[in-house]
């Protein structure tokens, strides 16, 4: 039986169609992807995002402890700023893909947001690698209800629901705050590449929140947005999806996400000998992620192959409609030991693959990424 | 569905959300409207060759939508003898209308009093799927 979040009835007031993802019943749309993803990208759009979890560590050890799970050098993190990072395994492998939130409270030094999906299995391994640590580890998900207002005009709605621009928290920032008398958690953070917020509220108080967004945020034309324009905005952005783009079998160097690596960080962290290797050249790696658009017209998705020079080279992970550039976009891996005059994959840039679709290849050129330009970089706030 | 869809009088429809419309011997088929509104946006048609036959169930074209491609099914068997050019270009049209400027393709129907056997009317199929 799939979990409902505390917004279910307002969903179902709103006609929202509902799927079951990661254990969670949860709107895919309320009324066209297409429509949901516009509103987001020219006004603002209201995402019930509940389903994922909230796990706060303190302690005395809890820095050191955090040290011990992330490529990132937590210890660069200061009050009220947030860093996405990953989970490794010994071998570099992703775990999970989160953010962390130092809050500096009693109970609650840092806030993790992890995915719906690997809850059991984050919590599992932070357990496992808490021996000797003074940590306490405490899963929060059931109390908290999340809500994501994205979009250009995000900003100015949080305004009008009673926090200043002034007061509110910066690009990859958290604060305590008040919204129509509600205690909320703000962060300035999201999955869609516009600025925007995610709104951390205790249960009881989600639908009441959920409702005033709406009626708010009318003005600015704000939509309720589902599932399905969360991955076509998330896609878009080339922000990785765990389960499509990322799992246990992939670094995060191999996943493009090396930015996210500390280059200077002494302290020892799961996977470390792997991840530098790979940046610094002296481990090899067994694939790169790359972004592709489709020359025809015809959709790639996950888990179809990669071909060049007639040999198989790679396999898509996530892949769709791209409503801004009104062109079939996606993500692949491709192997860099492939048997073709691309196996070191070095320059694939402009390249074109193909892409097997129901036996029929159709071309595909690799691009850049992300498929459009973000939004919410440090400087444009 | 879009306020000004109409349903044409006469069609029949399948469990697998396909409708058909007989005129002599000439059938259009094309996608219920329930069909449409549990897909979403239409964004690929891939349609069938003309002068290709398919029997009853056999899958005959894919649509795609914003999220995942799905199986077409003949209502009815028969051989193509007109595809819907404009949705492929457009395949938003079948959003906006799946009955009228909408439908697929245009079959010669080979066994239709045999093979409507099991198709509901169009009453009878929104109460099923309702």
């Amino acid at each position: 039986m799939d979990k409902k979040t505390f917004l279910y009835e307002e969903q179902t007031k709103l006609n929202a169609k509902l799927t079951p993802f990661a254990g969670w019943l949860m709107p895919v749309s309320y009324t066209s992807i297409f429509e949901e993803h516009n509103a987001v990208r020219q006004n603002v759009g209201l995402f019930d995002v509940s389903h994922m979890g909230e796990v706060f560590i303190s302690g005395k050890d809890s820095l050191n402890f955090l040290q011990k799970l992330v490529p990132q050098d937590v210890s660069k993190l200061t009050k009220n700023k947030a860093l996405y990072c990953q989970l490794t395994n010994k071998n570099g492998g992703i775990i999970d893909d989160l953010i962390i939130y130092r809050l500096d409270e009693i109970d609650k030094d840092y806030l993790l947001i992890v995915n719906a999906s690997r809850i059991d299995d984050d919590l599992n391994w932070m357990v496992r690698n808490s021996l000797g640590f003074d940590v306490n580890i405490v899963n929060d998900s059931h109390n908290y209800s999340l809500l994501a207002v994205q979009g250009p005009k995000a900003s100015l709605l949080i305004e009008k629901m009673g926090i200043k621009k002034e007061n509110q928290p910066k690009f990859f920032s958290i604060k305590r705050g008040e919204i129509k008398n509600i205690n909320v958690l703000i962060a300035r953070t999201g999955y869609t590449g516009e600025d925007g917020f995610e709104i951390l509220v205790k249960n009881h108080y989600s639908a009441y929140l959920w409702d005033k967004i709406l009626e708010d945020g009318m003005e600015f034309g704000i939509l309720p947005i589902g599932l399905g324009a969360r991955d076509t905005l998330r896609l878009e952005a080339a922000l990785h999806l765990y389960g499509n783009d990322l799992d246990e079998t992939v670094t995060p160097v191999e996943a493009g996400l090396g930015w996210s690596v500390a280059k200077d960080k002494e302290e020892d962290y799961n996977g470390k000998d792997v991840i530098m290797g790979q940046l610094n050249g002296t481990v090899p790696k067994s694939k790169k992620l790359v972004g592709f658009i489709m020359e025809d017209k015809i959709p790639a998705r996950h888990g179809y192959e990669v071909f060049y020079e007639g040999k198989k080279i790679g396999v898509v992970t996530s892949g769709g409609p791209s409503p801004v550039l009104k062109k079939n976009i996606g993500l692949a891996y491709l192997d860099v030991n492939n048997e073709t005059s691309l196996n070191t994959l070095e320059k694939t840039l402009g390249i074109t693959v193909n892409i097997m679709i129901r036996n029929k290849q159709y071309n595909a050129k690799i691009v850049k990424k992300p498929f459009i330009e973000k939004k919410n970089k440090k400087d444009n706030l | 569905m879009s306020e000004q869809t109409k349903v044409p009088e006469g069609i029949l429809c399948s469990s697998t959300h396909e409708w058909v419309l007989e005129d002599g011997d000439l059938c259009t088929i094309g996608l219920t409207d329930y069909a449409i509104e549990q897909l979403g946006d239409i964004v690929f048609v891939e349609l069938p060759e003309i002068g290709a036959s398919f029997s009853k169930n056999e899958v005959f074209a894919t649509i795609e939508s914003v999220k995942a491609a799905s199986e077409i099914y003949m209502p009815i068997g028969g051989k193509i003898v007109e595809v819907n050019e404009a949705i492929i270009n457009s395949p938003e049209i079948i959003n906006e209308d799946c009955y009228e400027k909408g439908w697929l393709v245009k079959i010669e129907a080979s066994n239709p009093s045999e093979d409507t056997v099991g198709l509901l009317e169009y009453e009878d199929y929104k109460e099923e799927v309702a």
